[in-house]
């Protein structure tokens, strides 16, 4: 028995590798440093193996290779999306750094600890908030990471599960409300655990669709490598049915994470339930890793299929619009409603996705960028709104905010204006782009569908700008607290970002189709 | 070990096997959903691992039909019944539904899913016969998963230890109550506590002991003949001796 | 008894004839012994050291045990990894390579117990 090892481009996986070495001394840092020196150390580290993995991952900029046995695909995509995960991930993990709006950060210390307890009283008042989130934080950046270039479906399945399983940990780990995020973390675990054993089930049946077909001479007949999907796809003799099923299948494990309706139920309870950095970390990073994933697996696997998913998942598209922009002009709670809208969100970069041509493939990867730096100021500025018992998120709370802290309202209203996709901002041009695409690729009922949406998604956006410029203040307005620098430095590259990106797009849109470009 | 490629056509002893397993594995599926007590559900489901894994072994995956013994019907299960005892064997569900027929709509659907895939499977495979299997277990079942593992999918196989390490650093977290040496009383504080005003530092007394009940929720009679309740442990209810107790056990004839 | 199944139907008839014996031992001992049970109340009652019980059977358990039930599911799931190592790693071809792949993967779960010891979760006091 010979087996053969396979050659590994460590240059290219390294920033997977630097984000893996990262979170294991994370965990080490949490073993030994001293209590009091852990916060800093554990938040230099991250920030520190960020930025190393972001150089790193620039210097391999012109890199396409499929490596580790064709585990890991390293092309344009793959690069782009990992780059923007790790820049959205610098500003969540800021987020999550900031401990001077409340004494201890927003984690809560213990977790264990009965809510309601004496002990519990004690600590929410005092104690420093628990460490181990930057760990978590790393690993599910890593499985992000890995998730986008994962090249064959057993790969993305642990990526998946690497990524998911400390966003259920950090859902529970609110200092505030411990309740209802210790519900939230409950609710995701479930029915994420529920999503994955649906991918699980049709990467087993797109197996058994691949057994004829060899992908390259010496191989082993069959695979979930996706070249050998690819194959498959277009000249496998086999009953397709099981292509269709598996794709189904997988589709729903994707579209979970990306909070696709009917597969979005979570979305609101989790968003509002998460301590509100690890909220933005989540619409952000997991959106991008979703979508990536999503890209990959439609562009790269199920090629040949095409014409089969499109009008399904153009549904699936309409559908997921439809019900963020309708419920959430109902809902009345800040964090719910951005929830609903990253859902429609999710619908408008399906729209690209199903472009079908190279641009529907660059114009989403503009799409999540853009929107991923938009949404996490948005959440920035959720965490600033406080009152006495922490975060004042319903609604009615915020009116008369504009007179009381006219620079945060404004700061909040531009937010709220680029996620209505008003021109000289990042979501006017990220709408335009995905839109176009889809034209480009035929799809003209989806740009119909996302056009009469957005109308209505800029509904509640506008009454919350209204509310908060046309109110009163009242006896119960919150305070807004000033930010700390950690918050104010995510605060400010998110909103410049979406600024220079509604003014001057130019240059992510020619690199993002420079890198819309999958290997096989 | 190249016995295994014989397995790839069906042999007697294994559809004997199969004709025998099957049933009770879906005897053990129904029973999980249908029984009431939690416990009882756990025990149906590990009658349908057990079978689960008789059938790996059965179809030329004897390491991934011991894997599932091992592993799925050891630990995990065991780690199910550890929930259970956590949460209360007597807890019983909530029949309250928060919305109007979600049941019966989950019933019909989750038939009408269950219809669809195995209808699509039946029809896919129905017909086909397996291939493959021999050129993969041809240097033995548990060599071949290792030669892909360490080669092919080695990137996999590593980060599963990110997997696997999270779960652990998550349990700790979500599980573990650190109590700070600050937090810890010495002696002198414990004796204080104990001598402090309004405490009775002396070892409670002991519970009553009568011909007709000698347990520990029974409170004792202090010298003066009064109940003290002091006797009876703070968690468990005061005793009262029902009348069947109270009458002669019958075990004098 | 040759062939792949064959090595197993030894192990299946020794199940048969186990259960066999089993359901015989009992099905003789019902039908043999002389049945006139009295049943005074409390017959059946939970033994308690000759204390009458209080309570249910059953206690809540403290989640501490849970954290234990955790990490052993953790080591199994590693010992599952560890088989096929143990089969491959010194034949020709395998070598070094898997040797240090499987020395990666045992050092990261290692972080964990580091961890746990690190934070008195080993110690039970």
């Amino acid at each position: 028995m010979t087996i053969k090892f396979p050659d590994i481009d460590y240059a290219a996986i390294a920033p997977l590798l630097i984000m893996f070495g990262v979170a294991a001394l994370g965990v080490l840092v949490e073993a030994f440093v001293p209590k009091r020196a852990r916060h800093l150390t554990q938040l230099v580290l991250a920030l520190a193996g960020l930025v190393a993995a972001l150089v790193v991952l620039v210097t391999q900029a012109e890199t396409r290779v499929v490596t580790a046995g064709g585990a890991i695909a390293v092309d344009g995509p793959a690069l782009f999306l990992q780059g923007s995960i790790i820049v959205l991930a610098i500003m969540a993990v800021l987020l999550i750094g900031e401990r001077s709006l409340e004494k201890g950060g927003p984690f809560v210390a213990q977790a264990a600890i009965t809510v309601g307890s004496e002990d519990d009283r004690r600590q929410a008042a005092r104690a420093d908030g628990a460490t181990e989130v930057y760990p978590l934080a790393t690993f599910a950046i890593f499985g992000m990471m890995l998730f986008v270039s994962a090249n064959d479906l057993l790969t993305m399945f642990i990526a998946l599960e690497v990524l998911s399983l400390p966003l259920y940990l950090m859902c529970a780990l609110a200092r505030r409300r411990r309740l209802v995020s210790q519900e939230a973390a409950l609710k995701y675990f479930m029915l994420g655990a529920y999503a994955s054993a649906f991918f699980l089930f049709g990467v087993a049946l797109v197996y058994g669709f691949t057994a004829s077909v060899q992908a390259a001479p010496g191989r082993m007949a069959g695979g979930v490598d996706f070249a050998t999907i690819h194959a498959a796809a277009t000249q496998s003799p086999a009953n397709r049915a099981l292509l269709f099923g598996g794709l189904a299948m997988i589709a729903i494990g994707l579209l979970f994470k990306a909070a696709a309706a009917p597969f979005h139920v979570w979305t609101p309870d989790v968003y509002q339930g998460a301590p509100t950095a690890v909220t933005g970390f989540m619409a952000a990073c997991t959106k991008v890793a979703a979508f990536g994933a999503l890209l990959r697996v439609l562009y790269v696997a199920f090629d040949g299929a095409r014409w089969d998913f499109t009008p399904v998942l153009g549904a699936i598209a309409i559908l997921t619009m439809l019900v963020g922009a309708v419920l959430s002009v109902t809902q009345t709670d800040l964090k719910r409603l951005l929830a609903y809208s990253s859902i429609a969100n999710a619908g408008y970069l399906l729209v690209g996705v199903l472009a079908g041509v190279r641009e529907g493939i660059s114009s989403t990867m503009f799409y999540l960028v853009a929107y991923g730096f938009t949404v996490i100021a948005a959440f920035a500025v959720v965490t600033l709104v406080r009152d006495a018992d922490g975060e004042a998120t319903h609604l009615s709370r915020w009116a008369g905010l504009g007179r009381r802290s006219p620079v945060f309202a404004g700061v909040f209203t531009f937010i709220l204006l680029a996620f209505a996709g008003i021109p000289l901002t990042s979501g006017f041009i990220s709408k335009f782009a995905v839109f176009g695409a889809a034209l480009d690729g035929g799809q003209t009922w989806l740009v119909i569908a996302g056009v009469i949406t957005s109308m209505v998604l800029a509904f509640p956006y506008l009454r919350v700008v209204v509310m908060m410029w046309l109110s009163e203040p009242g006896e119960s307005t919150p305070t807004i607290a000033v930010p700390g620098a950690l918050t104010a430095a995510a605060l400010v590259i998110g909103v410049a970002a979406t600024l220079v990106l509604g003014v001057a797009p130019a240059p992510l849109l020619n690199l993002s189709d420079t890198a819309g470009q999958f290997i096989r | 070990m190249t016995n295994i490629a014989l397995a790839a056509t069906v042999t007697t002893g294994e559809a004997v096997t199969f004709w025998i397993l099957a049933p009770l594995a879906l005897l053990g599926a129904i029973g999980m959903v249908v029984a009431r007590n939690a416990v009882h559900s756990a025990l149906w489901l590990v009658l349908t691992m057990l079978c689960l894994g008789v059938f790996y072994v059965v179809q030329a995956g004897p390491f991934i039909g011991m894997v599932q013994i091992i592993v799925y019907t050891g630990a995990i299960m065991m780690l199910f019944l550890f929930v259970l005892m956590l949460v209360g064997r007597d807890a019983s569900d909530s029949l309250i539904e928060t919305l109007r027929g979600q049941r019966v709509a989950a019933v019909l659907v989750g038939l009408g899913f269950a219809g669809l895939v195995g209808t699509l499977v039946a029809r896919a495979v129905g017909d086909t016969t397996a291939v493959g299997l021999e050129a993969a277990n041809q240097n033995g079942n548990v060599q071949g998963i290792a030669a892909l593992l360490f080669t092919n999918y080695v990137f996999a196989f590593e980060a599963t230890s990110a997997l696997l390490i999270t779960a652990a650093v998550g349990a700790m977290v979500l599980a573990h109550i650190h109590k700070p040496k600050s937090e810890r009383l010495g002696q002198p504080e414990t004796m204080r506590l104990r001598f402090r005003p309004g405490n009775y530092p002396a070892p409670k007394p002991g519970p009553g002991v009568y011909a007709t009940s000698d347990s520990v929720a029974t409170p004792g009679r202090l010298p003066d003949g009064t109940l003290t309740q002091r006797s009876v442990p703070e968690i468990l209810p005061t005793r009262e001796l029902s009348p069947r107790e109270t009458a002669p056990k019958g075990t004098e004839k | 008894m040759t062939g792949y199944l064959g090595s197993y139907a030894t192990l299946g008839l020794l199940l048969v004839a186990s259960v066999l014996i089993f359901v015989g031992a009992f099905t003789a001992n019902r039908l043999l012994s002389p049945a006139d049970p009295a049943e005074p109340a409390g017959k059946r009652a939970t033994y308690e050291s000759g204390v009458d019980p209080v309570g249910g059977d059953w206690a809540q358990m403290q989640i501490r045990y849970y954290v234990y039930a955790y990490l052993y599911v953790l080591f199994a799931v590693e010992a599952v990894f560890l088989f096929p190592w143990a089969v491959i790693f010194d034949r020709p071809g395998f070598g070094a390579t898997t040797v240090v792949e499987m020395a990666i993967f045992v050092a990261v779960l290692a972080l964990g117990i580091l961890y746990a010891w690190r934070k008195k979760i080993l110690d039970w006091t």
